[in-house]
């Protein structure tokens, strides 16, 4: 078997082609995923959400848990869980809840059965940033979990206004990525194939049935 | 083993699903010729018309994507980035390998395929997986893994939903991201409905809702997920997957094991970087904003983490690709496979993926090809192309493609791979065409015989005469009306 060492070598062996440089990052150029001049975060992001095929809810703090709760009723959701990145609306979207005759889990409890996780209606989850330019939300494996986000029919994802961040360059400079744990991810609406003659089916192996409630600022 | 693998270890899968296909590897270069494959493809009318169509709809949608921004200036930048990202190839994987072990990852090493293939199955043999699931990579593809697998008695399970078609056909992929662009519904639906026993609905809807099912049961019973991965980050120790259908992220999440298979060219020096190449690779990809699922992992499940694997092995693919460093071929490396050469080339669009007979098609499988498999083998592939240009002015990373084809002909001509008749034959034009007087008598001629030929100026693509030029086009010689 190769090890390291002789891997490198071999690769080092071999001449070395032309380097231009890495380029700066204060002269990158504009992108898609660029906020442009003077636009609102919330309200792009919106934009970017809804082209994607997210339903956005722009509410207060106060009717997280209201818009959380009647969504989950809409798409008549039983087994629900919900991530710890949820807080601070962990409890008040379970009153909500318990109110509309439904019981959540934690995620963590289901997601050591594989089964069970499997067998999810929908899952509510916080995220650690949203990106308004490519209208995604940035899930980490220590909140959401790697699949709380993905696993179940239903995804309801609740996001501060202050976690919204412009573009691309600002979430991967800035360090909300540093406590994601073993894995990131962006997510921009639902779970999509056009594999079969080309008809864009949602909800394949992800959710098809995708949510993004806006906090606004207090 | 986790506890997790014992929870749903024997569970059966639904009945049809039992035994995955096998699926066959890509060994047509060896057998066939490119004219002979790509008859296959366009022997089907509607396999012609499909990719055709699909790829103009790619192609306006890339165009759409950047009104507004500085295109040019952003593909400049990623062609900055990939070249320098291979120029300093060795120092960027020692780093990857450094972050990515400080993580947890298990880091393997192959030189080439069958050391992959080795790798992987002894993985499988030593954890003792019997079922695996995998999210769609070319490497794999490359390496023949799901062969080896098989033979060490491990399942396998395509989760793309085009590539479980492709595997349950016993077919190989036409498309670098849209595997099932040769296919239609029907044949979809008479696979599927077999499978499940009884008549579906013959909708994409129903026939997607059926492999969803089976395929969630799979990632639920799995004992290792297989993927690519689109990019190695070497700041950080990242592999990093992009799908829509989310199977990717299912395949590193749900499963006790997870191992990647990734080529060592993959590598970027910073998450940054991804900030100028996501857009691009999605941008000229499919069209979209941004892939439905980026994920980017490094290393296994931590402490307090509610879900995710207990094992994370990345297998580091070499297989020909050191070997193109510093030469004349190194910026076929820069490639981030992101289709669009293939969508715009006139000669892809006719013969469909499968006349390039290996993994990778279309102009950069023309280059690919060649250049990993050999001359002897894939020389020919350099012929398979028109020359047009139109692969460079799409490609997001700038890879001069037209040099790079007319660099493999040039050196196919030398080793002497070109047919003898082709030589007899552009001799002779040389001959002809560098002596005014021939030239323009041999013009004339060839003019008014196509006249004979053809039928209100278009030479019909059923002319037996000319077949080669004409199967798959009409010639117009002269739109005049007579
Ligand atoms: S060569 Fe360029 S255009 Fe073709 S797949 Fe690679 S990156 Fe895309």
């Amino acid at each position: 078997m190769t090890d390291r060492a002789s891997f490198l070598a071999a690769i080092r062996s071999t001449p070395r082609g032309l380097d231009p440089g890495l380029p700066d990052r204060r002269d990158a150029p504009d992108a898609p995923t660029q906020l442009r001049e003077g636009e609102n975060r919330a309200d792009r992001l919106q934009a970017e959400a809804e082209a994607a095929s997210t339903v956005v809810h722009r509410v207060t703090a106060n009717d997280v848990a209201a818009t959380v709760a009647s969504v989950l009723v809409e798409t008549n959701s039983q087994r629900i869980a919900l991530t710890t990145d949820l807080a601070p609306f962990v409890e008040d979207v379970q009153a909500a809840m318990s109110v509309a005759g439904l019981t959540g889990s934690i995620y963590a409890e289901v997601a050591s059965n594989r089964a069970q996780a499997g067998a999810l209606d929908a899952t509510v989850t916080g995220c650690i940033a949203a990106v308004a330019a490519s209208g995604s939300i940035v899930t980490s494996a220590a909140g959401a979990g790697r699949a709380g986000a993905l696993i179940a029919p239903t995804h309801i994802c609740v996001v501060r206004d202050e976690q919204i961040v412009g573009g691309l360059h600002e979430l991967f400079d800035g360090d909300v990525l540093a406590e994601a744990g073993s894995l990131f991810a962006l997510q921009s609406g639902p779970s999509r194939s056009a594999d079969i003659e080309k008809v864009l089916i949602l909800g394949v192996h992800g959710p098809g049935n995708v949510h993004l409630v806006i906090v606004a600022p207090d | 083993m986790s506890a997790t693998r014992e929870d749903v270890g024997g569970t059966p899968l639904p009945p049809g699903w039992a035994k995955p296909a096998h699926q066959p590897d890509a060994f047509e270069l060896t057998t066939t010729t490119f004219e002979e494959r790509a008859a296959k493809t366009m022997a089907r009318p509607f396999a012609r018309g499909a990719i055709a169509n699909a790829t103009d709809h790619a192609a306006a949608l890339t165009t759409a994507r950047f009104v507004g921004t500085d295109h040019q200036a952003l593909r400049e930048e990623a062609r900055r980035i990939r070249a320098h990202a291979i120029a300093n190839l060795p120092d960027y994987l020692d780093q990857w390998i450094d972050q990515a072990e400080r993580k947890g990852t298990i880091v393997h090493y192959a030189s080439d395929e069958s050391e992959a293939r080795r790798i992987v199955a002894q993985i499988c043999t030593d954890q003792q997986i019997t079922r695996v699931v995998k999210s769609k990579s070319m490497a794999s593809e490359e390496v023949s893994l799901n062969s080896a697998l098989e033979a060490v008695g491990v399942d396998i399970y395509e989760t793309d939903l085009g590539e479980f078609v492709v595997q349950a056909m016993g077919d190989r992929p036409g498309h670098v991201i849209a595997p099932i662009l040769h296919r239609t519904k029907d044949e979809v639906h008479e696979l599927f409905s077999a499978m499940a026993g009884h008549e579906l609905p013959n909708e994409a809807e129903a026939l997607t809702a059926f492999a969803r099912e089976g395929l969630r049961h799979a990632f639920l019973t799995a004992d290792a997920g297989i993927s690519g991965g689109n990019f190695l980050i070497a700041e950080t120790g990242d592999v990093l997957i992009v799908t829509n259908e989310g199977n990717g992220r299912l395949t590193t999440s749900l499963p006790p094991i997870h191992i990647a298979l990734v080529g060592i060219e993959k590598v970027l020096p910073r998450r940054r970087d991804l900030a100028v190449l996501l857009p691009l690779l999605t941008g000229h990809g499919t069209g979209q904003q941004i892939t439905t699922y980026v994920s980017v992992s490094a290393g296994p499940r931590r402490q307090g983490e509610p879900d995710g694997p207990e094992q994370m092995h990345v297998v580091l693919l070499d297989a020909g690709r050191s070997a193109l460093l510093g030469g004349e071929f190194e910026e076929a490396l820069h490639c981030i496979r992101c289709g669009a050469c293939q969508n715009v080339c006139p000669v892809y669009r006719q013969v469909g993926g499968h006349a390039y007979g290996w993994v990778y098609g279309g102009p950069i499988g023309a280059v690919l090809t060649p250049l990993f498999r050999g001359q002897e083998e894939a020389g020919e592939l350099a012929q398979a192309t028109t020359l047009c240009g139109a692969c460079d002015d799409v490609c997001p990373v700038k890879i001069p493609l037209h040099d790079l084809l007319l660099g493999l002909r040039r050196r196919s001509d030398a080793d002497g791979h070109v047919p003898r008749h082709e030589q007899l034959a552009f001799a002779l034009w040389a001959q002809v065409w560098s002596r005014p007087l021939l030239y323009r008598a041999t013009t004339a001629v060839a003019r008014g015989s196509l006249r004979t030929l053809a039928r209100d100026g278009v030479v019909s693509a059923k002319n037996p005469l000319l077949r080669r030029w004409t199967a798959g086009r009409d010639l117009i010689v002269d739109r005049r009306p007579r």
